[in-house]
């Protein structure tokens, strides 16, 4: 179906929100007597120890990598304890996973700064720690919501293992594993800031210094860039769902 | 087509199919019967090998079925459940094009198998080809599973209570479809069902299976009119016993040749069951027979219905 805005071809609350938050990490800088009228008391109203531009960037890299990691790692290993083969390490892998998730984000940075040092590899490691659950848990309740006569019958025909799964079983569980991916990505976004406590450039490093120096403009400029760009993410996988195959009601 | 021997078939400690042994010819369209558990539906999974057989031997166009490679068999031979099994990612064109697919058909021979099989399950093809499955009813819903069975012409059709699940009327169509496709496909056909007047109606041979064996193997008149033991005979009911006994017989066995009724004719290929019906209806012992042309051949008499064939 299409809706009246599709038809003329207006740009949809996506495209104005990704204009804005281009237009905001450029122009931070001249936004300096805003900030400056808002927060009459302080001496630097905008932070300029790094440039927005590298701060985004830094911090979509990292959530890149770390999510990306988490969903191969993730789907792979949901796929693996749903087949017969991994069936028994299905209940461990789950406890595993699930305490890694109990972790504050802060404590796994701590003990992995001692042995990686400072910077991205603590903070890629405890994001990819983060963001493998969700999408390993909807892996997996994906692929056991599979109809079972869709898989019988699959199997009943003649497919090998294989082409059940890519034919029949990982089409009809996408949804449900796209959604887990879309709950990693959005947590990874978010804790990624804290990776600034350990050194990574990052959204969060304005945040950080702004808290621990009394400057809440810094922390404004920071969570309204991390806030826009969570919700452009989110509505990002909102249209990728929409575009999957088509899901039974 | 088909020939099980002493096949057996263990679950840890529990044998759930014991030892049976059973050819199915080929053209045959031979029921699996027997109350819930009775091995049945075990049965016909060992054949297509969904599930591995712990003894005996399946042979399958008189070839050891260990021979194939499970995928390779199961291509052989459609396979139609009771829950159809639908994709329902995908539309009713690209469900009955599974097996073709797999197979490597070319896309244009691959298009018109599947206009010929709705137009064989007689489903609107402009319709029905582009809808996906959770669009369509139970009863088209299975139609589409059987013509996905069908899609590569196998040797053999596997079909594990099919219409278990359909409500009576649109079961009733779908049984008289199997029959018609079964006459002009003559598909050698496999069929597990516990609903002793379907497999009356619809198989050339009944095999009745009881925990696990086999109890009696014969045709419907057979099963009916020589029970071997009172298992058999509490299974094809004692009530009911003597209408279905009818309803498996045609005029032709009872017919008094040459004589001549009033009123209006039957044909000598109707059910005795169907006659004594017409009977009741108009009030009658006797009623006029004629053949398939239409020529009088003589008259069918309530006294000879009611007495036992010799």
């Amino acid at each position: 179906m299409t809706s009246p805005r599709q038809a003329l071809h207006l740009p949809g609350p996506l495209a104005w929100l990704v204009v804005a938050f281009i237009a905001l990490t450029l122009g931070m800088p001249a936004l300096r007597p805003v900030f400056a009228a808002l927060f009459p008391y302080l001496d630097r109203p905008v932070y300029v120890q790094e440039s927005f531009v590298s701060l985004v960037l830094a911090h979509l890299e990292l959530v890149a990598v770390s999510s990306g990691a988490a969903v191969v790692v993730g789907v792979l290993a949901g796929i693996f304890v749903t087949r017969p083969a991994g069936a028994a390490f299905r209940g461990v892998l789950d406890t595993v996973v699930a305490m890694g998730q109990t972790f504050p984000p802060v404590a796994v940075l701590a003990l992995a700064v001692p042995a990686l040092g400072f910077g991205e590899p603590p903070a890629l490691i405890a994001l990819f720690l983060y963001g493998l659950l969700p999408v390993m848990q909807n892996t997996i309740v994906g692929l056991a919501d599979v109809p079972e006569a869709a898989r019988e019958a699959a199997a009943g025909l003649g497919m090998r293992r294989m082409q059940v799964l890519w034919q029949v079983e990982l089409p009809l569980a996408a949804g449900v594993i796209l959604a887990g991916i879309r709950t990693s990505v959005i947590i990874n976004l978010g804790t990624a800031a804290i990776a600034s406590t350990v050194g990574s450039k990052t959204l969060g490093s304005p945040i950080i210094l702004g808290l621990s120096g009394g400057n809440t403009a810094y922390v404004l400029q920071g969570a309204i860039l991390l806030g826009l760009l969570a919700v452009i993410l989110d509505l990002g996988f909102a249209r990728l769902a929409r575009a999957l195959p088509r899901r039974p009601s | 087509m088909i020939e099980l021997q002493d096949l057996t078939c263990r679950f840890g400690d529990f044998t759930a199919v014991d030892a049976i042994s059973l050819a199915v010819d080929e053209g045959a369209f031979c029921a699996l019967i027997g109350p819930s558990g009775c091995g049945k539906s075990t049965t016909l999974r060992m054949i297509n090998r969904l599930v591995e057989r712990s003894a005996g031997t399946i042979r399958f166009a008189g070839e050891d079925i260990e021979h194939f490679r499970p995928e390779d068999l199961r291509r052989r031979m459609g396979y139609v459940i009771q829950s159809v099994g639908l994709f329902p990612h995908w539309t009713v064109e690209r469900n009955i094009a599974t097996v073709p697919a797999l197979l490597g058909w070319p896309p244009a021979r691959i298009r018109a198998r599947v206009e010929e099989l709705l137009a064989l399950l007689r489903l609107d093809a402009a319709r029905v080809r582009d809808q996906y499955p959770d669009q369509l009813s139970g009863g088209q819903q299975q139609r589409v599973g059987v013509a996905r069975a069908l899609a590569a012409d196998p040797d053999v059709l596997l079909m594990d209570e099919p219409f278990g699940a359909l409500d009576p009327v649109t079961r009733d169509a779908l049984q008289d479809e199997l029959l018609r496709i079964h006459r002009e496909t003559r598909k050698t056909i496999v069929f597990v069902t516990h609903d002793m007047d379907e497999a009356l109606k619809l198989a050339t041979t009944i095999a009745l299976m009881n925990r696990g064996r086999l109890v009696q193997v014969g045709t419907p008149l057979d099963i009916l009119a020589r029970p071997e033991s009172d298992f058999v005979r509490d299974f094809v009911g004692r009530e009911d016993h003597g209408l279905r006994l009818l309803a498996v017989q045609q005029v032709a066995s009872r017919l008094r040749a040459g004589a001549t009724v009033e009123g209006a004719p039957v044909q000598e290929t109707m059910s005795l069951r169907s006659a004594l019906s017409e009977m009741m209806t108009r009030g009658c012992d006797r009623l006029a027979v004629t053949d398939a042309g239409g020529r009088p051949v003589g008259g069918l008499f309530l006294e000879d219905m009611v007495r036992r064939p010799a």
